[in-house]
């Protein structure tokens, strides 16, 4: 093959991360390859709009891939982990299922170490960032409200918002009697058409995938015009390893599809294949330069996995609030407890949102006999059934408690040593512990939340899980300046590997205390724009 | 407990035969008793027509009715004794009879849903400021900036 021939990026991974990448370097001029193990996933598939849509998300569309079971999925063990965990695996990546919520961090996110003592700065400030986070808001439809005080002046999104509808209505008259902070949640759904995404229609099944098109998720919204401008997917091509010339540069990538190996050169590579993927991958992609897996010079791959184990509270209210109307991201969010006050003991704090809770009714049954403060003692059962689910469908809110999780290096991801895909590569073993920092901060807040259940007029309010799956995976390819003590640079540029990038949430130094997606996007977008600016200075393999 | 010993065929096929689905009303009365002038179980017809559908899609859920279906006895007693001996097993019945049930479209209907599925709803013209127009923001916006400054550090 000569070297014109030779893509010049590869890209593993066609989900949140890799669809930015994709899409922009694309558009700049580049040759771009997509390794994507999973297949695209027909609009007409979705469960969303069946009958049956609860049981199939709980089934052979539930998040978790152990549950799944698809031949793409790689399996987790999730034996030492206290939090479940997953993500989905096909073009569109997790987006596919995403609830949409989407939450810049703030400003104090990137600083924890200097305003808080705690775990690290990251190398990137709100300010660096905030440009990227306009570029892809515009890129992903995102819907919102301008001026919001919890954030800098100048966050305006570039849709205006969805309707908060009567629950988020209701909750913030509610906040308003507390003098508490709330404001219209921020989603990537379209409220209005716009470029690839349809206006969304409400149907409120958006974590089933949206049969309207109108969330953003990346095979909707960007991959569409990667392709355009000659970016190819594979489908089905699960990469094995990532390989490196004799000089120590990266030169493509070894993957299976339909059973059978293959070789994908490329002059740069970039892995965006998840918190959990990336570093599975990395790990999987040994040699004798790098005998604890690629990149891995710092010991750090696959540690510091954070996740975000969040708590919910519900109200019942006497109004009926007709609360499985869409979206199911966020409603009205509030950031009344976000910044650290030590007087609480713990260190940062939580991003709290409303979802609509009606549009899945069987999840009133985990809300009744799992609750707190006696609820789960209380007859649900028999003849109380019926009664419950009256009293609860369309007249219950539910607050998301969402927190900061603290990196730890026994949080980690490793290579599991019998368990194997359907390719018979190593499942990802996760260990994880929600620390006391994260279990004292969902606590506090739940306990707020039940005092905002109240004022806005819940005849009963009770805390209905904690230690929820989030489907977040960050922290596993730590980003930083010192070789040392970070796996990639400011940019997501390995410090060993000068054409390997990472791209997804594994570069988080710390997890934020808000839903990730944003931040993942704006910083591929960032490491894909600095690749286009440096691209006459960057090293790549001609081997 | 005793083992499986009646296998429900999922995607298609004969599900359950006269006498299970017989049985099956019995025992998923225990569950769903009905009330609040909503029906029961077998008055919503799961064992009849719904518990196909959860089987259909979900063989978790079929393993646990088929594990309960085999146990002999009266019913209330049998279901008093899985949800003490077997809770996985017990919330797993439960789950399927609920899942069953709730998506019979009298019952949806009844607990005020639209439609027998997910609908549209789209927003009015308006709605979005509708929510927002009589200045509820105005106090947030008000009591000024909440977040930290960094700008420098
Ligand atoms: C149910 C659910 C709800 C969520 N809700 C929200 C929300 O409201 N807001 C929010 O911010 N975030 C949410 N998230 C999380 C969000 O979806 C992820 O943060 C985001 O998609 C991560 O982007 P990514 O690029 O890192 O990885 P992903 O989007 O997960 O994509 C990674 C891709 O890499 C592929 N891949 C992995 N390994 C390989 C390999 N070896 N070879 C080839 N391909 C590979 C995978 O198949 C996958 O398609 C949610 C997630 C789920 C599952
Ligand atoms: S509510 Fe909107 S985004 Fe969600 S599934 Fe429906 S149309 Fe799609």
């Amino acid at each position: 093959m000569s070297s014109k021939d030779v893509p010049d990026v590869l890209i593993v991974g066609a989900g949140a991360s890799g669809g930015v990448a994709a899409k922009h370097l694309a558009e700049q001029g580049f040759s771009v390859v997509v390794l994507e193990q999973g297949d695209w996933v027909n609009q007409s598939d979705l469960p969303g709009l069946r009958p049956e849509y609860e049981l199939l998300g709980g089934g052979p569309w539930h998040p978790n891939p152990n549950v799944r079971q698809r031949p793409e999925d790689y399996p987790l063990n999730l034996d030492d982990s206290s939090a479940v965990i997953g993500m989905f695996n096909g073009v569109g990546g997790s987006t596919v299922l995403y609830a949409s919520c989407w939450c810049r961090a703030k400003p104090s996110d990137f600083r924890v170490r200097t305003l808080d003592g705690v775990a690290d700065d990251w190398p990137v400030s709100y300010e660096e960032l905030e440009p990227y986070y306009r570029q892809v808001e515009y890129d992903l439809g995102v819907s919102g409200q301008a001026g919001n005080p919890a954030y800098p002046p100048g966050y305006a999104p570039p849709l205006p918002s969805l309707p908060i509808n009567m629950a988020g209505r209701v909750m913030a008259e509610g906040m308003n009697k507390l003098g508490w902070h709330w404001w219209p949640g921020y989603n990537s759904i379209a409220s209005q058409d716009h470029l690839h995404q349809k206006k969304c229609e409400r149907y409120g099944v958006c974590m089933y995938g949206c049969p309207q098109g109108a969330k953003g998720s990346v095979d909707v919204a960007l991959f569409p015009d990667a392709l355009a401008r000659g970016a190819r997917i594979e489908t089905g091509a699960r990469v094995a390893r990532i390989t490196l010339d004799e000089n120590g540069l990266a030169n493509g990538a070894v993957y299976f599809q339909d059973g059978e190996e293959k070789f994908q050169a490329a002059k740069l590579v970039m892995v965006g294949a998840n918190g959990i993927g990336t570093p599975r991958l990395l790990l999987m992609s040994e040699s004798a330069r790098f005998p604890t897996g690629l990149a891995n010079s710092s010991g750090l791959v696959g540690k510091r996995f954070m996740t975000h184990p969040f708590g919910t509270s519900v109200g019942l209210y006497e109004n009926d609030l007709e609360d499985w109307v869409g979206p199911t991201g966020e409603a009205i969010e509030s950031m009344q407890f976000y910044e650290t006050d030590a007087s609480r003991g713990f260190v940062r704090g939580s991003k709290w949102h409303i979802i609509p809770s009606a549009g899945r009714p069987l999840g009133m049954i985990n809300r009744f006999t799992l609750g707190e403060g006696g609820v789960a003692e209380e007859p649900f059962w028999g003849p109380a059934f019926t009664d419950r689910m009256k009293s609860s469908v369309g007249h219950l809110i539910e607050w998301m408690i969402m927190p900061e999780d603290l990196p730890e290096e026994h949080n980690r991801i490793t290579l599991d040593p019998s368990m194997t895909d359907s390719d018979g590569l190593p499942a990802a073993k996760v260990a994880y512990t929600t620390g006391d920092n994260t279990k004292r901060l969902v606590d506090w807040n739940l306990q707020r939340s039940l005092e905002a259940h109240e004022a806005a007029g819940a005849s009963k309010a009770w805390i209905t899980s904690r230690n929820n799956p989030s489907w977040h995976n960050m922290g596993t390819a730590k980003m930083g300046d010192d070789p040392e003590t970070s796996v990639v640079d400011r940019w997501g540029r390995s410090h060993d590997v000068p054409n390997l990038y990472v791209i997804d949430g594994s570069v988080f130094p710390t997890a934020t205390g808000v839903n990730p997606t944003a931040t993942i996007c704006a910083l591929a977008k960032r490491a894909a724009t600095h690749i286009v600016e440096t691209r006459r200075e960057q090293e790549v393999s001609t081997a | 407990m005793s083992a499986v010993e009646v296998r429900l065929e999922p995607f298609g096929g004969v599900v359950l035969s006269a006498a299970q689905r017989e049985r099956l009303a019995l025992l998923a009365d225990v569950v769903v008793a009905g009330g609040a002038g909503m029906p029961s179980a077998s008055g919503a017809e799961v064992h009849t027509q719904w518990i196909d559908r959860v089987i259909a899609v979900r063989a978790d859920l079929a393993e646990a009715v088929s594990r309960v279906l085999v146990l002999e006895g009266d019913p209330d007693e049998v279901l008093a004794g899985v949800r003490a001996g077997d809770p996985e097993l017990f919330s797993g019945f439960a789950f399927a009879v609920a899942g069953a049930y709730l998506i019979n479209p009298r019952v949806r209907r009844e607990l005020g849903y639209p439609g027998p599925a997910p609908m549209k709803s789209p927003a009015l013209p308006g709605e979005a400021e509708a929510y927002l127009e009589d200045g509820i923001l105005d106090v947030v916006i008000a009591r000024g900036p909440i977040y930290r400054p960094t700008p420098g550090i």
